[in-house]
């Protein structure tokens, strides 16, 4: 099905802006709402449903080396609970991508594109994704290896040029109402945390599949620490007003002032987080595409991308009528949806696969 | 006898198609020489019917047996022929018991030359030059080494100058240039693999290689995309570019043309191949990446730290060439905010008179200079001032005084051409300016948004391309850091100790490590 190989630094590097992408815009108001000055713990509580997820991926993987989630739910399940069961990971896959192009396309449209209709930016930013994803895996790999440097290297300028407007007072008193409003604040994260779980799409084609479990914590601390240090700047910036901005991170970006010159750089912060965003969605979309393709049980994926990609931009209309239910549902629903289908299921997968192993074993010796 | 030769016209057109239909074709199965002196003369003089430029100068050897010197003017030495072929077999008495193979040997001061038997050796060795010799009683024909036609003297390569470094340039000569390469690399392994290319031009065109630095399949496969063109003729090596590289569509070359041995060889000395086409000093160097688009000769023959910051200057300008035009359309367009306050005032005001929206100005302005620019490569170099007083006086300074153009916008397209210039290689730059007009539009239409949009694109289509299998942005993505040293800087030669990592797999060690300069090292060795 899928002829490239890629090795797991290239899985971590595809990972990382697939988490971080679209986690940096929302996740500052959304954790101090709850956690107030104590948000930068949030994305440190919320990691370990990423270290959890990231090792039931990886274990999965290891009884299972060369299939995806798709197809050894079969194999577990029986054929026709799996078959149900991939059939939920697609609808579960596919409207998720919409909504994140939905994220997009809101997020772009509301901030610069004030006329341009939210159907091009959407379309045009699926059509690009769709190229990506027809060249497959390792052209994938590639692009988000040559745009990684491109995404992390301003956000780091950006801490720089936002060192004069800390205000280091706004972070005290710590837990001044113990650690619950941290654990609260954690829970929306935490969503973005088991989309780690995309990884077992990406583990059957590693080059060097050990490898695969350390890089993908590594990629779980990364994601974790970039969390963090956008919280704590974005706080130590704005303070308590955090919370009622939409996308904190642009209005920070807003009060960098360089030698009186470079100011107003949002539309750069904004460049440069569409590259992140486009790393993202190829990857969901990629997943939804092979998915599609292991269910129907096709030799290839290519011939499912164009209608996905309607599909894609289909379901970001459908799934929200607004641009606020959309946030609604990141911040209430999908942390408790991305938790049930890229954890928990996984995990019990992984029980039923364990124990019946070892039922089979004691059969055989018995 | 005329539909003997007509036989063999069509054979020599398509060597390898015989067909067995007559009985003197079974005598034949291949074209061979006859062994009857005047049916072969009669032969020849039928192939070369009405061709003014063959000569057929007949003679009797020692006043005895008939002989025929058969050569092209201009393309033959014909003092050569007098001094060495004619003049010593007429002059000399005949000595019965030498054999005419002993007589070769010791009559005639020719350094080259070959016993041939058939037609088509013949033919293709008096069209290349050699003139051939057929005696009466001998089955053979002779073909002697005394080529000489007119060819240009080795120049500076004009395409690419430098400062520094070797001033040999490739020539139109296949001979010459496998003659400035094999003077740089003396080694036996460096092979040359010959073949013809074109039906009836049957350019010579040469596959040089290293053993055992080029991978083995890398060579076979050049060598097979090379012997699948079946075409009428190779005038450039530009035809060869087109019919072996992997992708006919994308603007980007993935194929490196050089004029400059230097770095022939050194592409060489990396594990590619390169192949040399006779009548075009570019020869082609492939695989390629990207990055050795944007690299020049010179990075090498300066100090390490200079190379690296007029490699980053490049890389700089190439952003800029691609995109200078795209970014000052979308912030005049859609994010003016960017701009701080008094710019912005100076610019509004320069553009008050401007009836055009930005897009507009920008495409009117760099399209009459890709113009100018094109008018500028062809023109015979009396006209060619003309050309540039008249572009820069309407279009530099009348332009914006008419109000048509605001002042910015000049500067903006000055620096854009300048840019482009600072790219090497001349088809990458093309491929750059070509770019810039879509992503123009984009940006007219989405303002930055479009630009990335066109920037990922782009990004796509280059991490898609591979050139012979190797990936076009290597060592950049997929990411090799030991090949970083020689992309993103320039290391000082001496860490340079292995090869790319694609090209370079059989042997990948270009150097001993620890070649460091230190004080140590004399001492090292007396001890």
């Amino acid at each position: 099905m899928e002829k490239g190989k890629i090795s797991s630094l290239q899985m971590a590097i595809m990972m990382y802006p697939t988490i971080v992408a679209t986690a940096i815009l929302g996740v500052p108001s959304i954790t101090a709402m709850y956690a107030k000055n104590d948000l930068w713990l949030s994305p440190i509580l919320a990691s370990f449903i990423g270290i959890l997820t990231v090792y039931i991926a990886y274990k999965l993987h290891k009884h299972f080396p060369n299939q995806t989630v798709i197809q050894f739910s079969e194999q577990i399940m029986g054929r026709l609970v799996g078959k149900i069961l991939g059939f939920l990971y697609l609808a579960f896959y596919i409207p998720v991508t919409g909504g994140i192009i939905r994220g997009y396309g809101e997020f772009i449209v509301d901030s610069f594109l004030v006329k341009t209709p939210i159907s091009v930016v959407m379309a045009s930013m699926v059509l690009l994704c769709a190229f990506a994803v027809l060249g497959g895996l390792e052209v994938l790999a590639r692009v988000a290896q040559l745009f990684l440097p491109a995404f992390t290297i301003p956000l780091i300028i950006l801490i720089f040029l936002l060192s004069p407007d800390f205000e280091f007072k706004n972070l005290f008193p710590m837990f001044e109402d113990g650690i619950m409003p941290s654990i609260k604040g954690a829970i929306a994260p935490s969503g973005y945390f088991t989309e780690f779980f995309l990884m077992i799409f990406l583990l059957p084609f590693l080059t060097d599949g050990k490898k695969g479990l350390k890089y993908g914590m590594m990629t779980v601390f990364a994601v974790m620490m970039t969390l963090v240090v956008v919280n704590l700047i974005v706080f130590l910036v704005l303070g308590e007003s955090t919370i009622s901005k939409v996308y904190p991170l642009m209005n920070v970006s807003r009060s960098i002032s360089v030698g009186n010159f470079f100011e107003n750089l949002e539309s750069i912060t904004m460049a440069v987080w569409i590259l992140g965003a486009f790393i993202k969605i190829s990857v969901f979309y990629y997943a939804a595409a092979l998915g599609t393709a292991q269910w129907l049980n096709l030799s290839d994926y290519r011939p499912v991308i164009w209608p996905i990609g309607i599909l894609l931009v289909e379901f970001s209309f459908w799934s929200f009528p607004s641009g606020m239910e959309l946030g609604r549902y990141d911040l209430v629903n999908f942390p408790f949806q991305g938790l049930m289908m890229q954890t928990l299921i996984p995990m019990l997968l992984l029980v039923i696969s364990v124990v019946s192993k070892r039922l089979v074993k004691k059969s055989k010796t018995s | 006898m005329i539909r003997n030769v007509s036989k063999l016209l069509s054979k020599t057109k398509n060597i390898g198609t015989q067909t067995k239909q007559n009985n003197q074709q079974d005598l034949k199965p291949q074209d061979f020489l006859y062994h009857d002196f005047d049916q072969n003369v009669e032969t020849f003089r039928s192939i070369y019917v009405n061709c003014f430029d063959v000569m057929f100068r007949s003679f009797l050897l020692y006043g005895k047996t008939r002989a025929l010197v058969i050569y092209i003017v201009g393309l033959s030495n014909t003092n050569g022929i007098e001094d060495f072929v004619l003049y010593p077999f007429m002059k000399e008495t005949a000595n019965e018991e030498q054999s005419f193979h002993k007589l070769l040997e010791n009559q005639m001061p020719v350094s080259m030359v070959k016993r041939i038997n058939t037609f088509t050796e013949c033919i293709q060795s008096i069209a290349t030059g050699y003139p051939i010799l057929l005696c009466e009683g001998e089955n053979d024909a002779f073909s002697l080494g005394l080529c000489k036609w007119e060819k240009r003297g080795i120049e500076e390569p004009a395409a690419e100058g430098g400062i520094r470094g070797s001033r040999e340039g490739f020539n139109e000569s296949l001979g010459i240039n496998t003659s400035l390469i094999r003077r740089i690399i003396k080694s036996p392994a460096l092979k040359m693999q010959p073949m013809r290319i074109g039906e009836y031009t049957e350019t010579a065109v040469v596959l040089a290689y290293i053993e055992g630095l080029a991978d083995k399949g890398l060579i076979e496969e050049i060598s097979n995309r090379l012997k699948r063109i079946k075409i009428d003729g190779i005038l450039e090596s530009e035809y060869i570019e087109e019919m072996i590289e992997d992708n006919s569509y994308s603007p980007f070359p993935q194929i490196l043309s050089t004029e400059r041995p230097d770095i022939a060889c050194a592409n060489l000395l990396e594990g590619r191949a390169v192949i040399l086409v006779d009548g075009t000093p570019f020869s082609l160097v492939a695989p390629i990446s990207f990055f050795s688009l944007i690299q020049s000769h010179e990075d090498y023959y300066q100090r390490p730290l200079m190379g690296t910051l007029i490699r980053w200057l490049r890389y700089f300008f190439l952003g800029i060439s691609l995109l200078l035009p795209s970014l000052y359309i979308a912030i005049l367009t859609f994010h003016q905010e960017m701009v701080p306050a008094a710019l912005l005032l100076s610019m509004a005001a320069s553009r008050e008179a401007v009836p055009f929206p930005a897009i507009v100005e920008a495409l009117i302005m760099e399209i009459s200079f890709e113009a100018l620019r094109e008018a500028g490569v062809r023109l015979p170099k009396q006209i060619g001032s003309a050309v540039s007083i008249v572009g820069a006086l309407v279009i530099g300074q009348a332009a914006v005084q008419a109000g048509l153009v605001s002042a910015p916008m000049v500067i903006v397209v000055a620096i854009t051409g300048i840019a482009s210039f600072m790219i090497p290689r001349y088809a990458a730059g093309m491929a750059i300016r070509m770019l810039r007009f879509p992503i123009m539009l984009f940006a007219g239409t989405l303002g930055l948004l479009g630009i990335m949009m066109s920037i990922i694109a782009i990004a796509i289509h280059l991490c898609s391309m591979r050139s012979f299998g190797e990936p076009y942005l290597s060592p950049l993505a997929p990411l090799k850091f030991r090949e970083l040293k020689d992309v993103l800087w320039k290391s000082p030669l001496w860490m340079m100790d292995t090869r790319p990592h694609f090209t370079g797999e059989s042997n990948t060690h270009r150097q001993s490590p620890g070649l460091a300069p230190s004080p140590k090292q004399g001492g090292d060795q007396s001890e």
